[in-house]
């Protein structure tokens, strides 16, 4: 699979189809994402182990998409995409942070052990160039098992697993969405500097919120979570929900608003509540 | 028997829903005296961490009125109002405090008389529901 990619890649940089190929490189036994330029470079291309694309700059929080299209406006740049990654360029392009047109996605489809293990309930992307799509995982069991639950019994455990959080942030450095300018979370309005855990469940609600109508369901804050917080779950509900309320997915049309900023003429409520 | 009163905060829009909590008490209607007022410009200001932080530091419940939807005088601030408080109490639900602990209504600044009824039917809601204080920290 790995040496189709190569290959893929390898050919669209010779033909001018993409001038650069964003990707994940290993060295030295580190993974990182990196801008292959050059055909020679490609043998250090992989994709496993699995290690975030789309990683926003966190001091001017930009992704580094944003830096080539903006550096080099007309710059064709071929990006190795997953089903998650594609959700992600389609987000981010719809909130203006990078360009779609001048991106072309080497599609890669998951494996089924991938996506198992992501509990990914769409685990390839809308054009596959490689590997063989396999069928998503709808059923998550934490959600299950939480909607089981009656309310006293949802609080106990939120107040259990948000108790084990330690504020490193990880869960929005790692998100792929998580690009304001002024992040809530480092305002001493909302988080009190200093005080651990951080009030329950206001940290955690903040970010609940605000990626209610953009969370792709991608897991990587749950997967940075040195506490493993099941911090997907609720997003999971939550993207259940936006699809309810207002008929939306993030990560799907560049073309759908999102709901939260739109005005109910735009995008109107399909229930009251 | 000592009766539960619960605190209510109500964040009201200054053009529609404070005006309408104005005529209330100008008309001299009775409504529970439960509820403390807050006036922002547009309910569309609300931000929902408030909501959240409010109920967290012993807000039994949270009352949200604003104009109704197309009189807003920021034109489409309630919009806005109704789709953040759906996905609000959705969250709420899933961390497990009761969703009905927020309500939002429309009040116009005429609806003195809807005004009261709304506090008074809140304020009987909460009372059945309990302190929050109880729930969370159970």
């Amino acid at each position: 699979m790995i040496e189709e990619i190569r290959k893929l890649a390898g050919e669209w940089l010779r033909t001018g189809k993409a001038n650069a190929i964003l990707g994940l490189k290993e060295k030295d036994g580190h993974i990182a994402p990196y801008l292959f330029t050059r055909v020679e470079e490609l043998d250090n291309l992989v994709i496993t182990p699995e290690y975030r694309l789309l990683n926003v700059y966190r001091p001017l929080r930009r992704n580094i998409l944003h830096f080539m299209q903006k550096n080099h406006p007309n710059a064709k740049i071929g990006v190795v995409a997953r089903g998650c990654d594609e959700k992600a360029l389609i987000e981010l392009a719809k909130r203006n942070q990078l360009d779609l047109e001048k991106i072309e996605l080497i599609g890669v489809a998951c494996t089924k052990d991938e996506a198992v293990a992501c509990k990914c309930p769409k685990p390839y992307p809308r054009n596959i160039l490689i590997g063989e799509r396999v069928e998503g995982i709808s059923n998550d069991s934490v959600v299950d098992s939480l909607l089981k639950k009656s309310s006293q019994e949802r609080l106990k455990f939120w107040k259990h697993q948000l108790s084990k959080c330690i504020k490193c942030y990880g869960c929005r450095n790692a998100c792929p969405l998580c690009f304001c300018q002024d992040c809530k979370l480092e305002q001493e309005l909302w988080v009190k500097p200093g005080q651990l855990p951080p009030e329950i469940p206001i940290f955690h609600f903040i970010r609940f919120y605000h990626l209610a109508d953009r969370c792709i369901e991608c897991g990587e804050c749950e997967k940075a979570c040195p506490m493993d917080i099941p911090l997907l779950t609720i997003y999971r509900l939550l993207r259940k929900d936006v699809k309810e309320l207002f008929d939306y997915e993030a990560g799907v049309d560049v073309k759908q608003e999102a709901p939260l900023v739109t005005t109910l003429d735009e995008t109107p409520m399909r229930s009251e509540e | 028997m000592n009766r539960f009163e619960p605190k209510i905060v109500a964040f009201t829009c200054n053009w529609c829903s404070y005006a309408g909590a104005d005529l209330a008490g100008v008309s001299r209607i009775q409504y529970p005296p439960n509820i403390r007022i807050i006036r922002l410009m547009c309910s569309g200001r609300l931000e929902p961490e408030i909501v959240v932080k409010s109920l967290l530091y012993g807000a039994d419940g949270v009352l949200v009125l604003g104009c109704h939807i197309g009189d807003c005088h920021y034109i489409t601030g309630n919009h806005r109002t109704k789709k953040r408080i759906a996905i609000l109490k959705r969250i709420l639900s899933y961390l497990g405090i009761d969703p009905h602990r927020v309500r939002i209504d429309w009040v116009s600044a005429a609806e003195g008389a809807k005004f009261a009824q709304v506090v008074t039917e809140f304020t009987e809601e909460i009372r059945k529901l309990g302190p929050i204080l109880k729930e969370v920290n159970s």
